[in-house]
């Protein structure tokens, strides 16, 4: 049998859930390990070999500190395809948060000794240091479209992860929409669709985890809230979020930050 | 026959369907509205409720009293049950895993499962008339689905009439409600009339059903009629009352000549480009068709999914997205809907049911947007108008169109760096005509559109081009390897009016590929076509398709090589080639293939086939338009994102035809209003 695509799973600033969907794939687990070498992938064992080329490699985590930035090209320079998981590698993440602020500040109030703090002054998303060839969304990543990205990768296709809205989804699993029927405001219309409408589906508005999809009017969207009695702080908020720092919701959320 | 049934009688004719085998489908509350879905019987329906509308915002409310269809309408209808947002077309077995590339395919299966009939209860006027619309999209002919068909013949339709139109209804513009006509489609038809219903039968299902209440349907009287009529009267003549109409009077025509009016930019900052009234319209039908090949199962399937105008998916092919902007995209469900739609079945694609409006999170309201451009159409300009041509009936084929037969590969020919001709052999008799294609597929990767660039005994010549994934994937066969054939679809080069003309070809790189077949059928038959020049430019001589054979053709050119000396004597072929660059050495001439137009004179009363990049098409119409050559003596192929190839994906549309099945093959008025134009 000829040798397996070697898969490669490394973490930059994150938390580790996206690492766990690849784990969460219980049933599958064994199909994908026949059908690729899991060379290093340190939330499941620690046997690992970081070294080496990757036919297939997925990054979780966001660009945070000078070293990250180094292991990062590093990771990139022994890849075949590289593809960013989560919203920590594709748009910052939570802790991008800090880019709104002075991040020296930030460092002196949590730690005891600043000293020993080496960061950068802004967190960003992997695509802005190194060629990402595919962006898998969301906090964390949805499991199907995994399984979907490690299967499309093999045989050599674009995976079938539509770049559509919150909203289809809705509506192809039949959910009632939130804003309409209940008057939530809810990102849907303008996020990127995978979580398969997680948070409609219990009453509760998209908030916007998965980034912004292409040609995210986020605009229309935010002036329509604000008719509806959301305040600008609360748009604020609302667009400052998992993926604050994705440029559509980045720019959203400063048009009302006074 | 009709009778009068008590709220007792209703319940009990239900439970009566439920045991006639079929799966009761009826509106229900669920998450806070009332929704279209799988009911247990008349205590699920929304008894008491009502249902209140504003664009962008809709509420329940309790009537106070013990009405069961005393709401309007739900966010999505029996579309849901009868092209479902996701259903799988085919089961394809796969062969092994391959070091490289996808799996090819070794069987097909067809995947329909008959399951229960669907009994739909409570549907409206405006529903039935959308169920009309969607019965032409999918069994119009000349391609029936089969599965939309099966679920459309066998369900029982319980209609009821409106007497109290919703507040965002507007079917009396539409001439589609409020009240059931007599002659619609339904088993039978209910008005609510206080406590009890007036029950029309429309079938022999029906009549049974009604037979078998026994001493519960009681015999309906004169008083129940006209309470009937004065209900649905009054329902009309408080629907005509109303501000929010849609005048469909000449609106194709309207809405194609402002195809630049600034309201759809205006339209742009406030639309969403979520999908969500495509997705509650009950005639929209616009899908996907996907693989899914999870990695250790032993088939994949074909599976198709509601997809909507509003996606970037939606208008793209490798390489280019024609409907990059939101301000194309709400056109193109606009002018779809209101327009081409016209065209395409003979009808409007609106019913007037008011769910765009409901269910747009921020309620634009598409009657105001058509009033709008109504109120301050824009001046007519240069523009050369859209042909909105009439609808045509086409007699059905018989079969399944999206399933596949397993064809073989016979051989590789390699033509240009990534450019292999495959040679396949189809299972049984299969004829087409120059000009038209294949869909061609593997499991993994799925299927794309190839042009037949001949055919040569039984088996198919297709030439490819290595540019996506599924077309790479193909290039990558080997003879005896098997992969997925559909078709042939598509109209094809007008041979036969082109008898006794002398004909002109231009062709820009692969562009040659879709002419060959009917190249080669003029060259082979000097007596009808006594005059054929080719025009052919490609980037470089190394980038030359075909390159010995289309030189044979000519036997003015001395270095002709290698083939088919029966040609070299016919000698009615003249080939002129031109490359945009090349090396030194080459001898022939440089430069696009408009300038090599204007260095061989043409004449204006020759007939002109036209293919390549759109851009090349496009310079080449605009210098035959500079020697007087008339639009209905030029036809060229088109190409956009074909997926169904049946016209029933919705994804290829261009203007107010589909590229699968109204082209690839045009003639070139049919078209001229629409090429070069942004969003199309």
């Amino acid at each position: 049998m000829a040798a397996r695509p070697r898969l490669g799973v490394f973490k930059l600033a994150s938390c580790d859930g996206c690492q766990l969907t690849l784990l969460d794939l219980e049933d599958e687990l064994l199909a994908i390990a026949a059908a690729v070498d899991i060379v290093h992938f340190p939330e499941a064992s620690s046997d690992m070999d970081p070294h080496g080329r990757f036919d297939l490699t997925l990054v979780e985590g966001s660009v945070s500190t000078p070293a990250q930035l180094d292991e990062l090209r590093a990771i990139r320079a022994q890849s075949r395809t590289l593809v960013a998981i989560g919203a920590c590698a594709t748009a910052g993440g939570v802790q991008a948060l800090r880019n709104f602020a002075d991040h020296r500040e930030y460092v002196r109030a949590v730690y005891a000794t600043p000293a020993y703090i080496e960061t950068l002054a802004q967190v960003t998303p992997i695509a802005a240091h190194v060629r990402v060839d595919f962006e898998l969304r969301g906090c964390p990543i949805d499991k199907g479209q995994l399984l979907e990205l490690i299967s499309a990768t093999l045989v050599g296709r674009r995976p079938d992860i539509a770049d559509e809205s919150v909203c289809m989804a809705c509506k192809r699993a039949g959910q009632v929409c939130v804003t309409v029927a209940h008057g939530q405001p809810c990102l849907g219309p303008v996020t990127h669709a995978g979580c398969g409408a997680l948070c409609p589906r219990f009453s509760r508005g998209c908030f916007g985890c998965y980034g912004p999809r292409e040609r995210a009017n986020t605009e229309a969207l935010a002036d329509h809230m604000q008719a509806e009695g959301v305040s600008a702080a609360s748009l604020v908020r609302r667009f400052r979020l998992f993926t604050g720092w994705s440029e559509a919701f980045r720019a959203e959320s400063e048009r009302h930050d006074d | 026959m009709s009778a009068r049934l008590t709220h007792d009688g209703f319940r009990r004719l239900l439970e009566q369907v439920r045991e006639a085998g079929y799966a009761l489908v009826g509106p229900t509350i669920s998450d806070g509205a009332i929704v279209y879905g799988p009911i247990a019987g008349a205590d699920d329906l929304p008894i008491g409720w009502t249902d209140e509308q504003a664009p962008g915002r809709y509420r329940l409310r309790e009537r106070g009293d013990r009405a069961h269809f005393g709401y309007v309408l739900g966010p999505q209808g029996p579309r849901r049950q009868l092209t479902p947002p996701v259903e799988t077309l085919v089961r394809i077995r796969l062969g092994p895993r391959r070091e490289q590339g996808p799996r090819t395919p070794e069987g097909v299966e067809a995947a329909d499962e008959d399951g229960e009939p669907l009994a739909l209860i409570g549907l409206r006027a405006c529903e039935l008339a959308a169920m009309a619309v969607q019965d032409a999209v999918w069994t119009g002919g000349p391609f029936v689905d089969p599965r939309y068909a099966r679920r459309r013949e066998r369900a029982l339709i319980i209609a009821v009439d409106c007497l109290e139109p919703g507040e965002l209804c507007f079917c009396v513009s539409t001439n589609t409600g409020p009240g059931v006509e007599a002659g619609a489609s339904f088993d039978l038809r209910l008005t609510e009339l206080g406590e009890e219903f007036l029950v029309e039968v429309g079938s022999e299902r029906g009549q049974a059903l009604i037979d078998g209440l026994g001493e519960l349907a009681e015999p309906s009287t004169a008083q129940l009629f006209a309470a009937r009529t004065q209900g649905v009267l009054a329902a009309a003549m408080e629907l005509h009352g109303r501000e929010r109409q849609l005048d469909l009077d000449g609106l194709p025509e309207l809405l194609f000549a402002n195809l630049d009016h600034p309201r759809w930019d205006e339209l742009a900052a406030r639309c969403l480009s979520c999908g969500s009234c495509t997705l509650v319209c009950p005639t929209c039908f616009c899908h996907r068709v996907e693989e899914r090949a999870p990695l250790d199962a032993p088939t994949s399937e074909r599976v198709r999914h509601w997809d909507s105008c509003f996606t970037d998916e939606h208008s793209r092919i490798h390489g280019a997205q024609f409907r990059p902007q939101i301000r194309e995209r709400y056109r193109q469900w606009m002018t779809h809907k209101l327009g081409a739609w016209v065209s395409q079945f003979g009808t409007s694609g609106c019913v007037g049911c008011g769910r765009c409006i409901a269910w747009c999170p921020v309620g634009i309201d598409i009657t105001e947007e058509v009033a709008a451009i109504r109120a301050a159409p824009v001046a007519p300009d240069d523009a050369e108008p859209v042909a909105l041509p009439p609808a045509t009936t086409v007699p059905a084929l018989a079969g399944d169109p999206m399933h596949p037969q397993l064809a073989r590969v016979v051989s590789v020919r390699e033509e240009l760096r990534e450019v292999v001709t495959l040679a396949v052999e189809p299972v049984g008799v299969f004829s087409h005509a120059p000009g038209q294609f294949n869909m061609l597929g593997l499991p993994d990767v799925g299927e794309v559109p190839i042009s037949i660039s001949g055919q040569a005994g039984g088996e198919l010549l297709h030439t490819i081009r290595a540019v996506g994934a599924a077309s790479r994937a193909l290039v990558a066969l080997e003879a005896g390897d098997r992969l997925t054939l559909r078709g042939p679809f598509g109209s094809a080069w007008p041979l036969a009016e082109l008898r006794g003309h002398n004909v002109v070809v231009i062709a820009g790189g692969l562009g040659l590929a879709p002419l060959r077949g009917a190249l080669r059928e003029m060259v082979a038959h000097p007596e009808r076509y006594p005059s054929v020049r080719l025009l052919y430019g490609a980037r470089s001589p190394e980038e030359l398709l075909f390159a010995d054979e289309i030189l044979s053709w000519d036997r003015s050119i001395r270095f002709a090589p290698t083939t088919a000396p029966a040609v070299l004597e016919s000698g009615h072929v003249k080939v002129h080639v031109t490359v945009d660059g090349a090396a030194p050495g080459w001898t022939g001439h440089v430069g696009v293939v408009t300038k090599l137009m204007r260095r061989k004179p043409l004449s204006a009363h020759a007939r002109y086939l036209v293919c390549g990049p759109e851009i090349m098409i496009r310079f080449v119409l605009r210098e035959l338009e500079t020697i007087g050559v008339a639009q209905d003596q030029v036809w060229l192929s088109m190409e956009r994102n074909m997926k169904c190839a049946v016209g029933m994906c919705g994804r290829c549309q261009y203007g107010p035809h589909f590229i699968c099945k109204d082209g690839p093959v045009f003639r070139w008025d049919a078209i001229a209003g629409l090429l070069g134009r942004e969003g199309f």
